[in-house]
């Protein structure tokens, strides 16, 4: 038997039953009723909305200091001619480093194996070498670290010849504000609540749905399943639209983060992004004879997303190996365009083609989803 | 009087399992007719080719003068489904239910006179997964009927219900023929088909083994009364009473089938006044359509 998901065209074999207004009717109870299905079942929504909110606070706990760059520099006296002196004040304006005095070289080595401190500066005695220590096994904070400090150093040289450099660098901030880690990682924990709503949530109700015989009961009527299936697209909207808005009021209000674009555009997007990942999540229910099984192909499509596609990290430093790989993930470009509204509040403009291969993803569930749904 | 259904040489198979096999039957408009069978024997796979939910393999089926294989979703605007063991939403209330299931049809009886009718009238605002078996299966009902449809199919509406739930359903289905309705249901309950068919088909390995009336099978196709004695004194075998055709003891109690009742209870009553037996009861039971599917396949329909 065929059945249309789109109540555009509709079924024409068949010139009966319930369509057009009376269609529409359908659609939008269905979709109001499963709204109302949603908010009953409390622990559901609670965990809906808790799992992303501790998700945010614990990546960012954990990754969040990576922002600030601040390094810390343990510093241990040699002397106290004013060459050292000098050194030390001057290191101290160097906004990168946090510097920390040390009683001894022992001591300060221990904090630096023990990860505490990035770098350790021996100050010289006389002239001397500036002895400096770091610990390879971090090879990207040491190498940042050891960048800074040699740049450092070969100012200071120049300063005290009253040489002019020949070139010179002039940096210039293009962001407006500074972009904090958790204003980065607000628009992916948006996006990613979209992804697992869709795959986990969608999945696991159409086919408990079919498992109990509901959607049997819904054939068993004349209307036109597109309109069913439509109302559950809207339904799933919606309810991400509520999950959202409170999600990204405790992301602004209580973690400080800030949403710079248009919220409407925001929102347009996490529709988009809804109807994609709902489509999906219906065509993995048609894969799935049980909502056990529907749960785990759902997870084996979510949880590389979850990390992969830029969600908590940019996806800029993942190994080169896989960079290309999860760019085509359809999570990917979802985020980058959230994040760039959300974020930065850019124009979508330069987002649109990737938006555009994401809607391809969601056509092509749906095409699975319509041609392979079964009711029973 | 016309045919609100007609089903002509239906055929389904399922691999090597013929299912339904060349099933025909007629309803009238306004009868309950069942199809009575054991479990398995293909009486939901029969209904729910009728109900256009399933191709059948062969055959043809016209409900309320539309195909019901070539046109399901019109088949299916015309009556009313009660699936068996189907679902609900269930943090919806029965209001709800059939607020969202009224959308789905073309015309829609209110909700509220409906679960009135149904004795869930104070259950209208309480989640469906609150209420009991028999409640369950009332709301099933109520959904059949929320189209006011000319033809109700329920299959199985008491299975796995108590006797008293059972019998307000009963009163329900009954009172669904009072308003000109046709009606049929499946069910393996022989006591549930001799109630309230009209007529009644029976069914066996995918095959309708009789048809008729339910009085009609029993005349045609089980003879034999029972006669049950409990004796305080005395006892007898086959020989001593007309039409006997065989005794069984059991607790204390002669069971006697006989094919000639009058003449066996005047032979009772006879050997009864002349001493040689006393009896504290005696108990004449009908045939039933138990005793007539046991007479036509071999085997008893199990409960």
């Amino acid at each position: 038997m065929c059945f249309c998901i789109l109540p555009v065209g509709g079924c024409a074999s068949e010139a009966t039953g319930v369509r057009g207004d009376a269609g529409m009717k359908a659609l939008w109870s269905t979709a109001i009723m499963g709204f109302r299905m949603y908010f009953r079942d409390r622990s559901s929504v609670f965990w809906g909305m808790m799992f992303p909110i501790l998700l945010m606070a614990l990546i960012g706990v954990a990754f969040g200091r990576v922002e600030s760059m601040t390094m810390t520099l343990g510093m241990v006296t040699g002397g106290t001619g004013p060459l050292a002196a000098g050194i030390r004040t001057s290191l101290g304006r160097v906004p990168a480093f946090r510097i920390v005095d040390e009683r001894n070289l022992d001591d300060a080595l221990r904090e630096l194996r023990a990860g505490r401190r990035v770098l350790v500066v021996v100050l010289p005695e006389g002239g001397g070498p500036l002895d400096a220590y770091v610990d390879t096994s971090r090879p990207q904070e040491s190498q940042t670290a050891l960048l800074v400090l040699e740049r450092f150093v070969a100012e200071a040289n120049l300063r005290l010849t009253g040489t002019r450099p020949a070139v010179e660098v002039r940096a210039h901030n293009v962001s407006s504000r500074p972009t904090r880690f958790i204003d980065f990682l607000l628009p992916g924990i948006l996006a990613l609540t979209l992804a697992q709503n869709g795959l986990m949530g969608v999945s696991w109700t159409v086919t408990s749905y079919r498992e109990r015989l509901v959607l049997k009961r819904v054939i068993a009527t004349p209307l036109n399943p597109s309109f069913f299936l439509s109302g559950l697209l809207v339904r799933y909207a919606a309810v991400s639209l509520a999950q959202l808005a409170v999600i990204s009021l405790v992301g602004v209000g209580i973690f400080g983060a800030r949403l710079a674009g248009n919220p409407l555009l925001l929102a347009g997007l996490a529709v988009l992004g809804s109807l994609v990942f709902t489509s999906m999540g219906i065509a993995i229910s048609t894969a799935a004879r049980t909502p056990e099984s529907a749960n785990v192909m759902a997870s084996v499509a979510n949880f590389p997303m979850m990390f992969l596609a830029g969600t908590f990290w940019p996806r800029d430093l993942m190994p080169e190996a896989i960079r290309p790989v999860v760019a085509y993930l359809p999570l990917s470009p979802l985020v980058d365009a959230m994040r760039a509204v959300g974020a930065r509040a850019e124009p979508l403009g330069p987002y649109l083609p990737g938006l555009a291969y994401l809607a391809a993803w969601g056509i092509a569930a749906l095409v699975i989803a319509t041609r392979r749904f079964r009711w029973e | 009087m016309t045919a609100a259904v007609s089903v002509a040489n239906l055929v389904k198979r399922y691999g090597t399992v013929l299912a339904v096999d060349d099933v025909s039957f007629e309803v009238n408009a306004g009868e309950i007719f069942g199809i009575l069978g054991p479990n398995g024997a293909g009486k939901t796979t029969t209904l729910e080719i009728i109900e256009g939910l399933r191709r059948p393999d062969a055959g043809r089926v016209m409900v309320d003068g539309v195909d019901a294989v070539a046109a399901p979703r019109q088949a299916r605007a015309r009556i009313g489904v009660q699936l068996q063991e189907a679902g609900f939403f269930e943090r919806l209330t029965p209001d709800e239910t059939l607020r969202l299931f009224s959308t789905y049809h073309s015309r829609a009886l209110p909700s509220g006179p409906l679960l009135q009718r149904l004795g869930l009238d104070e259950k209208r605002n309480a989640h469906v997964q609150t209420l009991s078996g028999g409640q369950r299966q009332r709301l099933s009902i109520a959904l059949a009927l929320l189209n006011d449809p000319r033809i109700v199919f329920l299959d199985e509406p008491t299975t796995g219900l108590d006797p008293q739930a059972r019998r307000l359903l009963w009163d329900v289905i009954e009172g669904i023929r009072v308003e000109g309705r046709t009606v049929i249901l499946t069910t393996h309950y022989m006591e549930e088909a001799q109630r309230l068919c009209d007529r009644v088909a029976i069914m066996d390995h995918g095959r309708i083994v009789a048809q008729d009336t339910p009085r009609a099978l029993i005349r045609a196709h089980a003879q034999q009364t029972t006669v049950v004695l409990n004796l305080e004194d005395g006892r007898l075998d086959e020989a001593d009473l007309p039409g006997v055709q065989r005794v069984v003891a059991a607790d204390g109690d002669m069971i006697m089938h006989t094919i000639d009742p009058q003449a066996t209870l005047h032979g009772l009553l006879d050997l009864s006044r002349t001493g040689r037996i006393r009896y504290r009861s005696l108990r004449v039971e009908e045939p039933s359509l138990e005793d007539v599917f046991l007479h036509l396949t071999g085997r008893r329909l199990r409960e």
